[in-house]
């Protein structure tokens, strides 16, 4: 492998940095009772009524 | 023969016109033909192919059809489990995945009568758009040499355009299926998470995967997934839902159907002839009736984000061993990005998971209140050439495959059913993709707009010239 087929570690820590940083934004809106099996209980009440 | 659809050859096999034999004969010698320069295919079973076939055709004679795939040769993505195959996962090692149960969708298929062609090449580790492969060679686009197939279903997409197999299994984390139907004029399917069981196919991320049929018509994917999906109770996240009939709901009128063209993100940096395919499609549905609106949609970012902290972190740990021990035999794009999942903290994974039910469940109360499905670009350009997206350094190979993918990653995230169909052709001969997007568990409106579209354009008896 040569040098620039690496990833640059200064370009692993950025990112890092970006996703935390998305998260740690949106996160903070989330109340006590959201989990993450509620993905399937949302794709369940959009399902069309048979 | 093997530009017959898929359901086209079952009816003939059935009729006792063609043999099993003979399509997979055929199927065989186009092989033969023409994978040394499209590489779609890593393992070939040529001898069991045709075993099998000689047992089904004896059955027919006999009286007995196994079922509505009776004979028809299909393929599969190489991180399919296929007893008694190799099953690499597009890495060096032939056997990467070991130990696995029977693969599900292919059992089911087997069952209805499919024969196995053999093992379909993909992206490493199913980790990359573009339908490069250092190990197997790069998977070349049937349309237009030298160009990307789309992946990581890469060999499924060029084996199906090229008439190599009537059908194929793909798997979609973030466009696994979608971008190589695009690339390639054919059409893909990601069912609703939960439709059809992963288990016996590798994992990449277990939030994110989905399996999926790959075929030359939507009526094609309308029976193969009316196959595949159900129940499985050797997958933890298969949905109990019933199905429904697929095929049989194809003919129903579109009219009085809500569809959406989204008014942001979806239209951003897509090249004029890709803007005016997709635009061509939504006034085609609406002079059939379908009710087509512009809709502002929930900006996918947010879920984009979600998106790469749960695939990175779950492909780290399911891939560890390989990325930790042998990191010289992957590719570089593939290490960058399986080495930033090492580093993501369990409070930020949690976190993801969380973001991702709240965005879901806004997306499809906001949307699905107004429409019943979308209308979008599947690919914001026609297939790159290769050698420009594979271009290091990494970082900018990096870039490059997020570009490619951002229009269908939001939609693993959320979950959604979508397919994937041709939307016509470039100036210079590359085909166009669309996407359609509809309420979970709805496939059978989204394969019904497919097929009102499919048949209101004149191209789609249009093959590749090999």
């Amino acid at each position: 492998m040569t040098d620039s087929q690496r990833a640059a570690p200064g370009q692993l820590q950025a990112d890092l940095a970006a996703l935390a940083g998305a998260i740690e934004r949106m996160g903070g809106e989330l109340a006590l009772g959201e989990e993450p099996s509620n993905f399937v209980a949302a794709l369940d009440a959009g399902a069309p009524r048979d | 023969m093997t530009d017959l659809t898929l359901g086209e050859l079952a009816s003939a096999i059935a009729a006792r016109k063609i043999s099993a034999l003979e399509a997979t004969d055929a199927c065989l010698e186009r092989i033969a033909r023409l994978d040394r320069r499209l590489r779609a295919f890593i393992t070939l079973d040529a001898d069991g192919a045709r075993a099998r076939a000689r047992a089904l055709d004896a059955d027919l004679a006999g009286g007995r059809r196994r079922g509505p795939l009776h004979g028809v040769p299909l393929a599969y993505k190489d991180l399919c489990h296929v007893p008694g195959l190799p099953t690499s996962c597009g890495t060096r090692t032939p056997e990467y995945f070991t130990g696995a149960v029977e693969c599900t969708a292919v059992a089911r298929l087997t069952a209805a009568g499919a024969i196995t062609l053999g093992k379909l090449n993909m992206t490493e580790l199913a980790l990359g758009p573009f339908g490069d492969n250092p190990h197997h060679g790069d998977v070349d686009n049937p349309w237009k040499a030298g160009h990307v197939s789309g992946g990581s279903s890469s060999g499924s997409g060029t084996a199906v355009a090229a008439g190599l197999a009537f059908g194929a299994l793909g798997s979609d984390t973030g466009g696994s299926i979608r971008l190589p139907a695009a690339c390639c004029g054919i059409v893909g399917l990601k069912p609703t998470y939960g439709r059809v069981s992963r288990a016996g196919a590798m994992p990449l991320s277990w939030s994110l995967d989905h399996l999926g049929p790959m075929t030359r018509s939507v009526r094609d994917a309308a029976l193969m997934l009316e196959i595949v999906a159900g129940h499985d109770s050797r997958d933890a996240t298969s949905s109990p839902r019933a199905v429904g009939p697929l095929v049989a709901a194809l003919e129903a009128p579109v009219r009085g159907v809500r569809v959406a063209l989204p008014e942001n993100y979806y239209f951003d940096g897509v090249t004029p002839e890709v803007r005016a395919a997709v635009e061509h499609a939504a006034r085609t549905l609406a002079s059939l009736g379908a009710d087509v609106r512009t809709l502002r949609l929930p900006d996918p970012a947010p879920m984009i984000d979600v998106c790469n902290i749960l695939a990175r972190s779950e492909s780290s740990t399911i891939h560890a061993r390989v990325a930790r021990e042998r990191p010289h035999e992957l590719g570089p794009a593939v290490r960058a990005r399986l080495e930033v999942g090492f580093h993501i903290s369990a409070h930020d994974y949690l976190q993801a998971a969380r973001l991702r039910a709240r965005l879901t469940r806004a997306f499809v109360d906001e949307v699905f209140g107004e429409v019943d499905a979308i209308l979008a670009p599947t690919i914001p350009e026609p297939a790159p050439a290769l050698a420009t997206v594979t271009a290091p350094p990494v970082e900018e190979i990096v870039r490059r495959m997020g570009r490619f993918s951002r229009l269908t990653r939001p939609f693993n995230g959320l979950g959604l059913p979508v397919l994937a169909v041709p939307a016509g052709f470039a100036s210079d001969g590359r085909p166009l993709g669309l996407q359609i997007v509809g309420r979970p568990f709805d496939e059978a409106s989204v394969l019904r707009l497919g097929h009102a579209w499919e048949h209101a354009a004149d191209w789609r008896t249009r093959r590749p010239s090999l």
